[in-house]
């Protein structure tokens, strides 16, 4: 599935809007902890996290994730954003917590 | 662990200076640093502080007063979760006889809706030095919670367990160096028995133009 079809029907905040979303997800990962993320993660999934650190766009990059989404309104800086766009990786805001943003996930066919 | 226990315990062990860390509390140091004053040992005030990463970060100063405000940062910045006694044990605070003068009725494991960035800003703007505590722990420590340490992160030292675990920072860190780098390996005891000899020390000059001034 592509991201830009996904992010189309959930209609979720965008906070990297210039950025490409013609890119493949391949399925979800959830997890705060950056270790344990940066150990476990796979290529193109979609990355759900309440962690709001710079730390998030490394991790993200470094597992080549589809996207991170911020969850249940967890504060995210302005920095964090501008880093994002500059390494291509696309931020989204869900507003929902974690289990409930996966379950939407799920209902689109991740 | 009270006031008595612990400087005695430190005076026993060889130790020429303490620093005492409460997690996201300072209200024990006033008593704690007169018991080491009246004992010849030297005494660093301190307080260690969870982030809402969940990162542990030791702040140190040379003052009761520093510390004070400090505290009325963390109050601040604290949530207020009434501490359960029989999980999380008493919150007691002690006078310099070890007798009982008050309790901490809120839970004080918990995070600071701060991050780990402004809380080494608060530091220093308190006139302290920041530590990144041990920082290779599997729980609470900034590789563990964020997964490396960042560059150009403002901290003042890294504290670890041991020699190995420097060169263990070393090699997943290329951007540290470890002779600008001022490493403290500590017991970072939570018991009276975890508290160590005098097994390592930290060079007199190194510390004394880390810490600014004289201790």
């Amino acid at each position: 599935m592509k991201l830009n079809e996904l992010m189309n029907e959930l209609k979720w905040s965008n906070r990297t809007p210039d950025l490409n979303l013609e890119r493949e997800v391949s399925g979800v990962y959830c997890g705060d902890l950056l270790s344990w993320v940066m150990g476990n993660g796979l290529p193109d999934q979609a990355w759900i996290t309440v962690q709001g650190h710079m730390n998030i766009i490394a991790v993200a990059g470094l597992r080549e994730f589809s996207c991170i989404i911020i969850a249940e309104d967890a504060s995210i800086e302005e920095e964090v954003i501008q880093k994002a766009i500059e390494e291509n990786i696309p931020i989204f805001e869900s507003h929902l917590p974690v289990f409930e943003t996966a379950k939407l996930l799920i209902e689109k066919g991740l | 662990m009270t006031p008595n226990n612990i400087c005695n315990m430190a005076i026993l062990k060889g130790l020429d200076i303490i620093a005492v860390t409460d997690h996201n509390s300072t209200k024990q140091l006033e008593s704690v640093s007169k018991v080491a004053q009246s004992l010849g040992l030297h005494f660093l005030f301190g307080c260690e502080i969870q982030t809402i990463e969940e990162v542990h970060i030791l702040g140190l100063f040379n003052s009761l007063d520093k510390t004070n405000k400090l505290q009325e940062w963390i109050d601040q910045h604290m949530p207020t979760i009434p501490n359960k006694v029989d999980f999380f044990g008493k919150q007691e605070i002690c006078n310099i006889q070890d007798e009982v003068i008050g309790i901490e009725e809120r839970l004080l494991l918990v995070s600071l809706d701060v991050s780990v960035e402004e809380t080494i800003d608060k530091i220093h703007e308190l006139g302290g030095k920041a530590i990144l505590a041990h920082v290779l722990d599997r729980e609470n420590s900034i590789t563990h919670q964020l997964g490396f340490i960042p560059k150009g992160l403002p901290y003042d030292g890294l504290e670890v367990k041991s020699e190995d675990q420097i060169q263990r920072v070393l090699d997943n860190h290329p951007w540290i160096q470890k002779d600008s780098t001022t490493w403290f390996i500590d017991s970072d005891a939570h018991r009276l028995i975890d508290m160590s000899e005098r097994e390592h020390k930290l060079d007199d000059i190194i510390f004394k133009d880390w810490w600014g001034i004289q201790v």
